[in-house]
């Protein structure tokens, strides 16, 4: 999958996750994850709709240090190239 | 012990298949439209009863969507839409959202708590085990759940807890948030309740107790004091109100609604499904002391009227015993057959029923009484609505457990 499909598939799932109003055609790589409606209790639910819609496993821990959606995309294409 | 402070209600939210706000609820009942409905929310083919009264899912999350509200847990969801629009009345919304800070209590009650988050983690861990299982499985399906996102949402800085007191959990709610106010340790308090019954685990565990109705015809299949009356017919909703301290209310020149002058509550201590009517009047007794007035200033009982077997002969026993004499002319009403039994949310629902009857002097009608049971002996409201002869009313609510609640509520006439 590419990253753009990724980017794309991300807005949908954060989109069921997120507890904040957002306007989320205007999500692009840059965005950060934080600005999204993400906490430290809602990260988790999205961490779990990731790895459920995509079939890959990873530790929450493993996304320390991603800050943004270009980011977070970039790992799961790691993720599902293995 | 300090001098009582008096109680009103300043904010009403409601969120009930009739309706989902207070004017079309109200409008609603006195036209006598019925929200019972055959169920839409899951297949009910394996199921004895087939009927209930269940919000409108679509306006639902409409509403949800138009206040920038995020679906969580369907007893979440509109608890938070009763609490906003109780809040807004009052004109307790400061600021937002993001809202600022307000030193307000949240008491809400509920029967099954955040119901739909519990089915659907176990229906999750059933099939993929705990790895199926969300990690915020806890936080979303506790039952207090319902008045932390409420506190969250609309910051409200005072105490927030739920009471589990099947289906008399609001009008404990409602009971404590008076006593708090009343008493000088709150001057505001949000409470109220909800609940959301239809899903295949809790409404399967009602169906399964055998006291709902088997009626097929949702317009009729709930029936208080009728002697066609075949069981209870379940229904789903939330409502909340604002309540503060007169004082506080005057202050700042805030509309009220009603006052609330009395409450009482008793356990039967005898059977966890069948009513006492001793306990129900002791009850009604203490509410009566606690309000300060006796039987012949009652205008209007807002009964607790389930539609069973059980509960409205006993009931009807109560009333007499508490109320002796003066119980040959007072109306009787029962809300449910409207829009059945809302169980931890039937009291505040009823219990807005019974303020908006004060206000516009209306004592509603009672649906499908066709022929009072003479087990039944009270003077009860027909299909048309009565005028309302005495300013007070008394909400009677009776749950699972021998729990007994009653609330006395008194037109605000300023």
């Amino acid at each position: 999958m590419e990253q753009e499909e990724i980017i794309k598939m991300l807005r949908h799932i954060m989109k069921q996750s997120s507890h904040e109003k957002v306007d989320w055609d205007t999500v692009t790589r840059e965005s950060t994850i934080d600005s999204l409606g993400f906490d430290s209790l809602s990260i988790l639910d999205l961490v779990y709709d990731i790895q459920t819609t995509c079939h890959v496993a990873f530790e929450a821990e493993e996304l320390i240090g991603i800050k943004t959606v270009g980011e977070l995309a970039t790992f799961l294409k790691s993720k599902m190239a293995k | 012990m300090a001098e009582r402070r008096k109680v009103v209600v300043t904010g009403i939210g409601a969120i009930t298949p009739l309706g989902l706000d207070e004017a079309t609820f109200w409008r609603n009942m006195l036209s006598g439209v019925c929200g019972v409905r055959t169920i839409r929310s899951f297949d009910t083919k394996d199921y004895k009863t087939t009927v209930g009264g269940e919000v409108d899912s679509e306006a639902l999350l409409a509403l949800l969507q138009a206040r920038g509200m995020v679906s969580s847990d369907r007893t979440v969801d509109m608890a938070l839409l009763a609490s906003v629009q109780a809040l807004e009345q009052a004109g307790m919304l400061r600021g937002g959202p993001p809202y600022s800070p307000a030193e307000i209590a949240t008491i809400f009650g509920t029967g099954a708590g955040a119901s739909h988050s519990l089915y659907n983690t176990f229906a999750s861990f059933s099939q993929k085990g705990v790895r199926g299982m969300r990690p915020t499985s806890v936080p979303r399906c506790m039952a207090n759940s319902i008045t932390a996102q409420i506190s969250m949402k609309f910051r409200l800085t005072g105490p927030n807890y739920v009471i589990v007191s099947a289906c008399t959990s609001s009008t404990v709610a409602i009971g404590i948030a008076f006593r708090m106010i009343r008493d000088g340790y709150a001057d505001k308090v949000l409470c109220g309740g909800a609940d959301a019954a239809f899903d295949p685990f809790v409404f399967g565990g009602w169906n399964n107790l055998g006291v709902m109705s088997r009626n097929p015809d949702p317009a009729r299949a709930c029936r208080p004091f009728d002697s066609a009356r075949d069981g209870c017919v379940l229904g789903e909703g939330a409502g909340a109100l604002l309540l503060e301290s007169l004082d506080s209310a005057v202050a700042r020149s805030a509309h009220i609604r009603a006052e609330i002058c009395g409450y009482g509550e008793s356990s039967d201590a005898e059977h966890m499904t069948s009513p006492s009517a001793e306990g129900q009047a002791r009850c009604m007794k203490d509410a009566l002391a606690s309000a300060g007035i006796t039987p012949d200033q009652i205008g209007f009982i807002n009964a607790h009227g389930t539609g069973t077997r059980a509960n409205d002969e006993c009931e009807s026993r109560s009333i007499r015993m508490a109320l002796g004499k003066a119980a040959d002319g007072i109306p009787v009403g029962a809300n449910k057959s409207f829009f059945g039994h809302l169980l931890g949310a039937c009291g505040v629902i009823e219990f807005i029923a019974t303020i908006l009857g004060l206000e516009n002097r209306k004592v509603p009608p009672n649906l499908n009484l066709d022929n009072p049971d003479p087990a039944c002996s009270l003077q009860l409201v027909g299909k048309n609505a009565m005028e309302l002869a005495s300013p007070v009313a008394m909400k009677n609510s009776f749950g699972f457990g021998g729990n007994n609640t009653v609330l006395i509520a008194k037109r605000w006439e300023g």
